[in-house]
């Protein structure tokens, strides 16, 4: 692989995985985060708080700056989870920022810009949620959803453009931030390890995937819920939002 | 039994057509961002406006959290979250500015004004409705607005399963009507403009989508066709 990644949320989980991956194939690695990743010689950190819209909109021209690029993943993302309405209205606006309409601008601006080269590759991370519901999370799975339907939406028109849009769609990682969510009890041994599913999606841009759902046990969970929507969804209540002990955002 | 009704983005539309329709045998607090002068004639008698203009969701929250207290609605039987804008054109020419209105008028505000209803709909027994759209499954001239109503379902779906026993939720999904918002949205559907359903059938449609219970539930040409009601049969 040679070219230019953009990275968002590129100091840890997935994403972490990801930058180090790209530099070890010899890319050069533009992350956004707000704390540095690990130095290295063909890494370039822009420091930005992409939940916030002011920090955003003073950012963007570093990152046009960076470009332009051959691979745009969009990664940064936090959940909230606990009982909808316990949850302050402050964490639901950075978060639905963070998660949706940060990657949008971005997406929409960078096409506009011609921030993109021409057989650029351009990943949304989603969630797996947008396939079971998300009982417990309603905001999260709201802004997950919305990333994939606008990921979808514009796969045609970024096409004509020399661009491909590639969804993905990871169940539970083995990351400090889903540790934090999951529900008492759970067992961690179960997520998949972020250097594997970042070996996924890297491998899927590869072979030219529209949509990646990383694993097995995810690809199953996500027939499921396309077959069960409503079995599905209130399993996930069974199983998250009722052993749920407190609220984390 | 009269009901109180809380209905935002009345003063045109699918909205209006509702407000409209129940308006004669319930209490109805609706919302609009026009100022009360321009829109009183488009509202039904009886009926208490609140401008609440939901580009600013925090704002609006309070506006109207404010007017039902001066109203002394303790309980909120049902709210049905109708606002909702649009911007037509290709993914790279949306704006910033565009996106912003879009996702906080269709989601953001939605889901605020959610959260701060749960007391007041759960101390009446009451029902929450968001109206999404057909598009939620994804359209390429209206990529942002399409993310919006998915954004929508995806909440109703977890909020409804959270709230079981406590709250109903329910999410309608209206197919094409003949409203306003395309002309806003700088949409123009052309002839097949002319199949678009009036906005007083769309709600009829809705209105019955919401006794039934459903979600969630698309409101849309082959409900028209299968209701009968081309054949004059009252919907």
């Amino acid at each position: 692989m040679t070219g230019t990644a953009l990275v968002t949320g590129g100091a840890s989980g997935l994403g972490q995985a990801l930058v180090r991956q790209l530099l070890a194939k010899d890319m050069h690695v533009v992350c956004v985060d707000l704390v540095p990743p690990d130095t290295h010689a063909n890494l370039i950190f822009i420091k930005c708080d992409l939940a916030d819209r002011r920090a955003v909109n003073i950012g963007w021209s570093a990152i046009l700056a960076a470009g332009p690029y051959d691979l745009v993943v969009l990664n940064a993302g936090v959940s909230a989870t606990g009982q909808f309405e316990s949850i302050p209205a402050e964490v639901y606006r950075r978060l639905i920022t963070l998660n949706t309409e940060t990657p949008i601008r971005m997406a929409s601006g960078l096409m506009r810009e011609a921030a993109l080269r021409s057989g650029a590759q351009l990943v949304f991370v989603s969630s797996l949620s947008h396939f079971t519901g998300y009982p417990g999370a309603a905001v999260y799975a709201a802004s997950k959803d919305a990333l994939a339907v606008y990921a979808k939406s514009i796969r045609a028109a970024f096409r004509n453009r020399g661009v491909s849009v590639i969804s993905m769609y990871p169940g539970p990682l083995r990351t400090p931030h889903a540790e934090r969510h999951a529900p008492a009890g759970a067992n961690a041994s179960r997520r998949m390890q972020p250097n594997e599913a970042a070996l996924i999606l890297l491998a899927g841009t590869i072979a030219g995937d529209k949509v990646i759902i990383p694993g097995i046990p995810a690809k199953l969970t996500a027939l499921a819920g396309r077959l069960f929507p409503a079995t599905v969804t209130r399993w996930m209540r069974r199983e998250i939002f009722q052993k749920l002990d407190r609220s984390v955002f | 039994m009269t009901d109180r009704i809380l209905i935002t983005g009345a003063t045109s539309g699918i909205g209006n057509a509702l407000t409209k329709r129940i308006a004669h045998d319930n209490d109805v607090l609706v919302t609009g961002s026009r100022s009360a002068e321009l829109v009183s004639p488009d509202l039904p008698a009886g009926v208490r406006y609140v401008q609440a203009d939901q580009t600013r969701p925090e704002e609006a929250v309070d506006l109207i959290d404010g007017a039902l207290e001066s109203s002394g609605w303790s309980g909120l039987d049902l709210a049905v979250l109708n606002a909702g804008i649009g911007f037509a054109c290709e993914p790279h020419a949306e704006t910033p500015d565009t996106i912003h209105q879009t996702l906080d008028v269709n989601l953001m505000a939605s889901m605020l004004l959610a959260r701060s209803l749960s007391g007041r709909l759960e101390a009446a027994g009451g029902k929450l409705v968001l109206i999404g759209s057909v598009a939620h499954r994804g359209a390429s001239g209206f990529a942002t607005y399409a993310a919006s109503k998915a954004g929508l379902h995806g909440f109703a779906r977890a909020l409804r399963e959270e709230w079981r026993n406590r709250i109903r939720v329910q999410i309608i999904h209206p197919g094409p009507t003949a409203t306003p918002m395309h002309a806003r949205a700088g949409f123009d559907p052309g002839r097949i403009g002319r199949l678009f359903l009036k906005p007083e059938t769309m709600a009829a449609m809705v209105h019955r989508a919401i006794r039934a219970d459903k979600s969630p539930v698309t409101v849309s040409f082959g409900r028209y066709i299968l209701s009968g009601a081309f054949a004059g049969r009252r919907l």
